[in-house]
């Protein structure tokens, strides 16, 4: 059985999961979930990944945590983007764009 | 950045709770996924199954997540702390030798770094005290220069015309005669000139300083007091500024009192300060060099700017007065040089050399019990490693252990070291206190108490490391397969060790020589005669005023009194006086020439200490004769003058002549006087420098203020003292008296520098001939307990306990020659260094270079005999089942 997932790309991740909070604030699972299906499966974010990545985002002060219910009313760790977080992702998503055409580009002519 | 700060903070110190944070997380998040699993259809085991293999290893995961927390790293760092507490506390023998050690070593560096601290590096108690420079008389021509003397002459003809210094002064130290307001009391002080104070930024605590009024010769009286005097003989009574003192039976006005904590070292202890008012004949004698001088530099003056500008000056001094000053030039030296010098820096310099062998001796026998300690311990890091402990975890696990027994070492010898150096201020005996800056005291202060801990966390690390490296080496497989039963150790951590070993006892070499030469020198000046016989010997010394004692009748009249009298008291074998006794305080020196030489060159005059003394004063003192006669009843007041010359003299003056019946004629009145005997030379000052030129009158023909009466008593010196001042007080009540005391007490004072010297030597060599027997007896006995199974097989195959015992002191002692050898080569370099401090003994010293080894490797071989012994009494049976 074919693996469809593909490797994220370095430093992608922080972006994924800004982009991903940018909409509501959400727990780790829901996340990683988002990201498996709005990438239509093709990516997969591991909880070994994802985890230290939150902390490390709220460590720099991009997005903070807080407790709250879940949809089914269960206790879990809710994180939201922060105002330094909202202009952290427009910097890294017009960054990201560039690259993405610049090698697009590279591709296409090449 | 803030928020950061918070998070780390809130891990670290809410470690608890952020932990079951992170637990709930990681477990919502599992169960959502479970959940997510069953609803797609699993049945639930098989979703829980799939779950788990997608989440990977729990543990792991917090793992990194504490590290994404960063703090991590401290937490370890606790974590380390608190296990290597446990495991200090677990082995205690180990711990307490250990920390011992360090105590050891590094409370000697403190003791000895507290002295540095406080004399040395301290800057002097003066503003911008680097622009104080000390005036040096130096002779071009022979090379020589009086330290800090100047002719008074030149000091003020300089003073005027010169434009390097803001201010120049001169001073003379002096002790004054101060009658009323209680018993009389010779107080030591200095005559200064009105400058002396403001140019040292010395402010009083009452009245004011000098002004130039005060420094003409004729002018009104007036004086400074000390604190210490003010707050003693006067009961601290502010009225006392105005209030007459009479000192030498004169009235003076008291000006002001300084602060306690005012000190001007190159005079010593002084309490009482008068203006220096030297008459105009005194200013303009340009003979003499006898003036103390020192100035303080204007901004942005260099001493080299100075230094050439005093050339010139000088040059031209020598041009218009070529009888005084031909060749004649002043040098300038820092003033806190001057101190220092004084104060024994170069001495001191050396004892700190040998404190820091000293703790590299204790860090490395530290080193090699955690080595020792170690191999023990492999199978411990090896379950360690087993477990995923990387070789960097382990290494900083075991430099915390390291690190916490050097910090308690150093703590430990803190105190010890506060011990030591005031044990060292109390050797210093209260007379040289003067010259030392705060009179000598030493404090742990901040600076030392930095240096001592930093001291400790250096070591640590660099002592904690080669250990550390060494152990954390993991090979896992072996170690853990050998079980308990290890037939050698590592071997690496066994080179290393014996490599420490043979260093440790090479640096212990190295110590104990440059010990044992330090104090054989002393021994040997000690012991070496000084010329006369201090056995026994009472010294009573006083000096009279000029203004009751005005005629020389007067002053014959009382010392014949006085000696009269103590002949008479009980117990007296043999009394004397002179004008000034060895290590006593009135050295005098004169001028001479030899009647019947070639008259000296311009600029070349010859010096000579000068001694007048009574007719018994060289048998009360047991100064041999060598040539000629003692003086007698016959050299009384009125006879023609004679002279009693010392061996030095007599050699360099007439060589190979036969000084009696010569003539020599020296002094202000160019007396002539006949040689009658030549005597051995005797020992003024120091017990070290080469002999001087030394030359005897009689007191009869030559009386003098200044006496010092010699008694030789077999009377309890305490009983005799009193004895003593209370003639002297019956021939004059008002007579204060310097000092009664034995005559050796008087030779300690003066020799005080090497005492303190020498007893740390003997302290310093003993422990480290100690610390390397201990690392010797340390690495054998290591050796020996983990080779019990190889010594036992030996046994069984039939080899001797002698045969085995020999095998141990064989390896122990080949470790040794190999550090002695490296030890004596070390040695031979480093006694180059103490050339200067060392008497009559060279540095290559032979008698040294070889018992000094010869004692090591003896100490060597009885502490691995203890080992050895116990290798030979392995039972074969025992040390084979002993798995």
């Amino acid at each position: 059985m074919s693996d469809p997932r593909i490797d994220l790309p370095q430093g992608t991740l922080d972006l994924l999961i800004l982009r991903t909070l940018a909409l509501a604030p959400q727990h780790g699972w829901a996340i990683s979930e988002r990201i498996h299906q709005v990438s239509s499966k093709a990516l997969f974010v591991q909880q070994g990944s994802l985890y230290p990545a939150l902390h490390r985002l709220e460590r720099k002060g991009w997005i903070k945590a807080r407790w709250g219910a879940s949809e089914n009313n269960r206790r879990a760790k809710f994180y939201e983007l922060t105002r330094l977080g909202c202009k952290q992702l427009e910097r890294e998503e017009s960054a990201w764009r560039k690259l993405a055409a610049a090698v697009a580009q590279i591709l296409e002519t090449t | 950045m803030w928020n950061d700060l918070l998070l780390r903070l809130r891990s670290l110190f809410r470690r608890k709770n952020v932990e079951a944070e992170l637990d709930d997380e990681l477990r919502f998040h599992f169960e959502q996924q479970v959940a997510k699993l069953i609803q797609s259809g699993l049945p639930p085991q098989e979703a829980r199954r799939r779950a788990r293999l997608e989440f990977g290893g729990m543990e792991q995961l917090k793992e990194e997540h504490r590290d994404a927390r960063g703090v991590n790293f401290i937490e370890t760092v606790l974590q380390d702390i608190r296990y290597g507490l446990r495991t200090l506390v677990k082995s205690t023998g180990f711990t307490v030798v250990a920390v011992l050690t360090l105590a050891l070593g590094i409370g000697a560096n403190t003791a000895i770094f507290s002295c540095i601290n406080a004399w040395i590096i301290k800057p002097l108690p003066y503003p911008q005290s680097d622009r104080l420079m000390v005036f040096e008389t130096h002779d071009k021509k022979n090379g020589w220069t009086r330290e800090n003397t100047t002719s008074a002459a030149d000091f003020f003809d300089f003073q005027k015309q010169n434009a390097s210094f803001e201010q120049t002064v001169a001073w003379t130290g002096t002790s004054f005669n101060l009658t009323g307001d209680g018993p009389p009391a010779l107080v030591d002080g200095g005559r200064v000139s009105w400058n002396f104070f403001d140019t040292l930024d010395a402010k009083p605590i009452l009245g004011r300083t000098f002004r130039p009024d005060d420094d003409r010769s004729g002018a009104p009286h007036v004086a400074i007091l000390s604190q210490g005097l003010w707050q003693g003989r006067y009961a601290g009574d502010a009225k006392i500024i105005g209030h007459n003192v009479a000192i030498g039976g004169e009235a003076y006005t008291v000006v002001g009192v300084m602060p306690g904590t005012f000190q001007f070292p190159l005079m010593g202890v002084a309490n009482l300060w008068t203006p220096l008012a030297l008459t105009d004949k005194q200013r303009t004698d340009r003979g003499g060099a006898w003036l103390p001088a020192f100035g303080r530099l204007k901004p942005g003056v260099t001493p080299k700017q100075a230094e050439a500008e005093m050339t010139v000056f000088f040059a031209g001094l020598e041009r218009q007065s070529p009888q005084t000053n031909a060749n004649m030039t002043w040098l300038i030296s820092s003033m806190t040089w001057d101190i220092r010098r004084k104060e024994g820096a170069p001495e001191l310099m050396i004892c700190f050399a040998v404190v820091a062998l000293v703790l590299l001796i204790a860090c490395v026998n530290v080193a090699n019990l955690i080595l020792a300690r170690s191999t023990s311990r492999a199978r411990e890091f090896a379950v360690r490693g087993a477990l995923g402990a990387t070789e960097g975890r382990l290494v900083r696990q075991l430099l915390t252990e390291s690190l916490l027994l050097f910090f308690f070492g150093g703590v430990a010898g803190t105190l010890f070291g506060l011990w030591g150096m005031k044990l060292i201020e109390s050797w210093i005996p209260g007379r040289i206190r003067g010259f030392l800056i705060n009179y000598g005291r030493v404090d742990l202060d901040f600076t030392t108490l930095v240096f001592t801990l930093g001291i400790a966390l250096v070591c640590g690390v660099v002592f904690g490391l080669a250990p550390a490296r060494e152990n954390s080496k993991l090979d896992l497989n072996n170690t853990l397969k050998e079980a308990s039963g290890q037939a050698t150790g590592s071997k690496c951590g066994a080179r290393l060790r014996r490599i420490f070993v043979a260093a440790e006892i090479a640096l212990a070499v190295v110590v104990l020589i440059s010990t044992t030469l330090l104090v054989k020198s002393f021994i040997i000046s000690v012991r070496a005669s000084p010329g006369f016989n201090p056995a026994n010997i009472m010294v009573a010394q006083l000096a009279l005023p000029k203004t009751r004692y005005t005629q020389e009748s007067q002053l014959r009249n009382f010392n014949e009194d006085v000696l009269a009298r103590i002949r008479a008291l009980p117990q007296v074998d043999v009394a004397g006086v002179g004008s000034n006794v060895p290590f006593g305080g009135f050295g005098q020196g004169v001028e001479f020439e030899a009647v019947g030489k070639p008259a000296p060159q311009p600029g070349e005059r010859q010096g000579t200490h000068f001694t007048a003394v009574s007719a018994n004063y060289f048998s009360t003192m047991q100064i041999g004769l060598l040539k000629g006669r003692f003086f007698s009843s016959a050299d009384a007041y009125g006879s023609s003058p004679s002279v009693i010359i010392n061996q030095t003299m007599a050699e360099q003056v007439w060589p190979n002549e036969d000084p009696i019946g010569r003539q020599l004629r020296f002094g202000d009145q160019h007396t002539v006087a006949t040689i009658v005997g030549v005597v051995n030379d005797v020992k003024m000052y120091q017990l070290r420098p080469r002999p001087e030129r030394q030359m005897y009158v009689p007191l009869a023909q030559f009386p003098s203020a200044t006496l010092g009466f010699v008694v030789r008593t077999a009377a309890d010196s305490t009983t005799m003292a009193t004895a003593v001042r209370d003639t002297i007080w019956t021939v004059d009540r008002d007579q204060p008296i310097s000092s009664v005391e034995p005559l050796e007490t008087l030779m300690a004072v003066v020799d005080a520098g090497n005492r303190v010297v020498t007893r740390l030597m003997i302290f310093f060599g003993a422990l480290a001939l100690f610390l390397g027997a201990i690392g010797i007896y340390g690495v054998m006995s290591n050796l020996v307990s983990q080779r019990t199974h190889e010594i036992g097989i030996r046994a069984a195959l039939g080899a001797s306990p002698p045969q085995m015992m020999g095998m141990v002191i064989r390896e122990g002692m080949k470790l040794t020659l190999i550090g002695l050898a490296i030890g004596v080569l070390a040695a031979l370099a480093a006694a180059r260094g103490l050339a200067t401090m060392l008497y009559q003994v060279t540095p290559y010293d032979p008698p040294t270079f070889l018992s000094v080894p010869i004692v090591f490797a003896a100490v060597a071989a009885a502490a691995c005999s203890i080992p050895a012994r116990r290798a030979m009494r392995v039972d074969p049976l025992v040390a084979l089942r002993y798995e």
